[in-house]
């Protein structure tokens, strides 16, 4: 079951590259928050009841429900509509994409370890790769923030992996979900701008 | 117990600064606190290897590094009531709040004796200085902060990237506090492709704190818009920071074969980071992105010298220490250069030997020992740096150091000279200049003085403590 789970969430990081609008953009950080409370629930068999209620609330309530929905709010806000890549046409991303995965497979495959299954890491790197690309290939710093998102939930992935062993690693690991919150709070409380391009003021 | 209380005491101050809302509350609250840090500290080299609430051992490097904090600690406060005095209470007081948090969360790190412990202290330190760096509220501010927050998250995200490796290593029972101590004893049972990731990972993700190529971006620009004595933070504890979070783990890892790796990666890292501090200084027309490029610079010579191994262990922590009260200096002198010149864009500084005496002399005597001149104690530094390079047929690295070395020499004398003693290109009339006391700038004159005399010498305490934190390296 577990692995089904994560070829979905494969499938959820090949879209990015293909989706022009900012609303599948967050639908997909939704979904992946589903995933991964999913694959949390079936993978975390060791640990004792009440940490594992703790982590799947934690994935749903924070990444399915309440991330989604402080990020629709901005887009709607804003009224920005669609992603604004950098000189990199659709099709060029979902080429890299491709590669990524390529290489993940690989690395995962020259990295087998007894405590994380080779699929689990192919998915959790090409995770990575996705968030890092969506980060350098966009202009919209609310592109940056969904990236950032991507990257936490390849940590969060990897966590998972050592999960029954250092279930305090994943414990920790969600503290990384405070800096997602103060990075939100950039755009409601300090009034950032999600459609501003480019952050220049300060240069050499 | 003693850690305990220091938590508790630094907590229940940060409140009390916000809920009780009067500035000179929160002068004799802050001053307390420095007044408390230095005390602690004493605690602490009273009871040197001696372990606290299972996650902190007051170990020599942790020690020697808050030693720099509570150095600064004082001098950070009081320019900090200069420079916030004019705020109104509430930014007074979150000024201060988060300065008091800044430090602990500071403090925590320098003596976490775990990987999980140590990065939930550095992560905590980034939502501290985001409050320092938004200080004054302006379209820059926000843009700094953004970037710091923004640039850092993904920081801390690679370096627990690089922690979850280290628990694919250890996936056992018996090293599941990731703590350095149960690590060490099992380093030779990993896996070396893997303790070469988790390296990578964690040299990328804490470069953001200590300021290090590839992720140094994040900290020039904040140091352009922080508050001086916050800038004077950022750019000598909270690197040390960083940079311990990094030694920490190149003193793990360095039980295994990967030493020679972690050296190569440390050497190019450093070497990139000078080069792009020397290119950045040539065309600076920013005071203060100048001095940060100069910590740029300053962190790559302590990765190299940590890179070349042998005496340059000895020669990166002493330079860390005496870095720290350098560059400190010249940030407090920041502020007192922004009240009588108005100013940081270096086309219209100038004069300032005519407006601001001592403060002028600060600036030269502050470049004298940053540019590792003699009789700067950092002279000494870079010269066992580069005697252990040349000890160890580095002379490639050795060569671009020097050529890249005089270029920043270049490049800063000729910037603070003009400062001091020319006009100014574009003279901003708008503002007259502040009438400033010479007393501020007594706190520049000992930590430079202090930098001077460990040219000729350094206390056999400081000695001891930087052998016994390279102490494995020496066997």
């Amino acid at each position: 079951m577990v692995n089904y789970l994560i070829v979905l969430f494969a499938i959820t990081l090949m879209y990015f590259s293909s989706a022009e609008r900012l609303i599948i953009y967050i639908r997909l950080i939704g979904i992946q928050g589903l995933l991964l409370c999913g694959i949390a629930i079936f993978e975390l068999k060791e640990i004792n009841s009440a940490n594992l209620l703790f982590i799947a609330s934690e994935t749903l309530i924070f990444k399915t429900i309440l991330i989604p929905y402080l990020l629709f709010r901005i887009v709607n806000h804003s009224g920005v509509s669609k992603v604004s890549r950098q000189a990199m046409p659709g099709f060029y991303l979902l080429i890299l994409s491709i590669f990524a995965l390529l290489i993940s497979v690989i690395l995962a495959n020259s990295l087998v370890n007894p405590y994380i299954n080779t699929i689990y890491m192919a998915i959790a790197l090409f995770t990575l790769f996705t968030g890092m690309l969506l980060i350098v290939t966009h202009k919209l710093i609310i592109s940056h923030l969904i990236g950032f998102l991507v990257i936490e939930n390849s940590v969060f992935m990897f966590s998972l992996a050592v999960g029954n062993k250092m279930p305090m690693l994943i414990n920790i690991g969600i503290l990384l979900d405070i800096f997602v919150g103060v990075l939100i709070l950039g755009f409601f409380g300090l009034r950032l701008k999600p459609h501003i391009n480019e952050l220049t003021t300060l240069k050499d | 117990m003693a850690l305990l209380l220091f938590f508790i005491i630094s907590s229940l101050m940060c409140i009390s600064i916000v809920l009780l809302k009067s500035k000179t509350i929160t002068k004799i609250i802050t001053l307390g606190f420095a007044l408390m840090h230095i005390g602690f500290t004493f605690y602490c080299w009273t009871n040197l290897n001696k372990t606290e609430l299972s996650y902190f051992t007051y170990n020599s490097t942790g020690v020697l590094l808050l030693s720099v904090l509570s150095l600064l600690a004082i001098p950070t406060v009081y320019h900090g009531f200069i420079y916030a005095a004019g705020d109104n209470v509430k930014k007074y007081n979150i000024y201060h709040a988060a300065l008091i948090a800044l430090m602990t969360f500071m403090s925590g790190a320098y003596l976490a004796n775990g990987m999980t412990v140590l990065w939930i202290f550095v992560e905590a330190t980034t939502l501290a200085v985001a409050a320092l760096i938004y200080h004054d509220r302006t379209e820059m501010a926000l843009e700094a902060t953004w970037k710091y927050v923004f640039i850092c998250s993904i920081g801390i995200a690679l370096a627990y990237l690089g922690i979850l490796f280290l628990g694919f290593i250890y996936g056992r029972e018996d090293a599941a506090n990731l703590s350095f101590e149960s690590l060490a004893n099992i380093i030779n049972q990993a896996n070396p492709m893997y303790l070469k990731i988790a390296f990578i990972f964690v040299l990328v993700g804490f470069s953001t704190k200590m300021g290090l190529f590839p992720m140094h971006t994040v900290t020039i620009d904040a140091h352009s818009v922080a508050p001086p004595p916050i800038s004077a933070l950022i750019s000598t504890t909270l690197m040390n920071v960083g940079f311990l979070a990094i030694f920490r783990v190149y003193t793990l890892f360095s039980l295994s074969s990967i030493l020679p790796f972690m050296n190569h990666v440390l050497i190019l890292s450093g070497v990139l980071s000078i080069l792009i501090a020397a290119g950045y200084m040539l065309k600076a027309k920013h005071l203060k992105r100048m001095l940060a490029y100069s910590s740029l610079e300053n962190m790559g010579l302590v990765a190299i010298a940590i890179g070349v191994g042998g005496v340059g262990y000895y020669a990166a922590l002493l330079l860390l220490v005496l870095h720290s009260l350098t560059k400190s200096s010249l940030f407090y002198q920041m502020g007192q250069l922004s009240r009588v010149l108005h100013t940081f864009k270096l086309d219209e500084c100038g004069r300032y030997m005519k407006l601001y005496p001592a403060g002028a002399l600060v600036l030269i005597i502050g470049m004298i020992c940053i540019l590792a001149i003699p009789p700067s104690g950092l002279f000494i530094t870079e010269f066992m740096i580069f005697k252990a390079a040349v000890y160890n047929n580095q002379w490639f690295v050795l060569v671009i150091v020097i050529l890249l070395l005089c270029f920043i020499i270049y490049a800063m004398s000729t910037r603070i000279m003009h400062i001091v003693f020319s006009n100014p290109r574009n003279e901003n009339y708008q503002k007259s200049p502040e009438k400033i006391n010479p007393v501020e700038t007594v706190s520049q004159f000992l930590f430079l003085g202090i930098v001077i005399v460990m040219c000729f010498y350094q206390p056999p305490i400081l000695v001891d403590l930087i052998n016994q934190s390279i102490s494995i390296f020496l066997k």
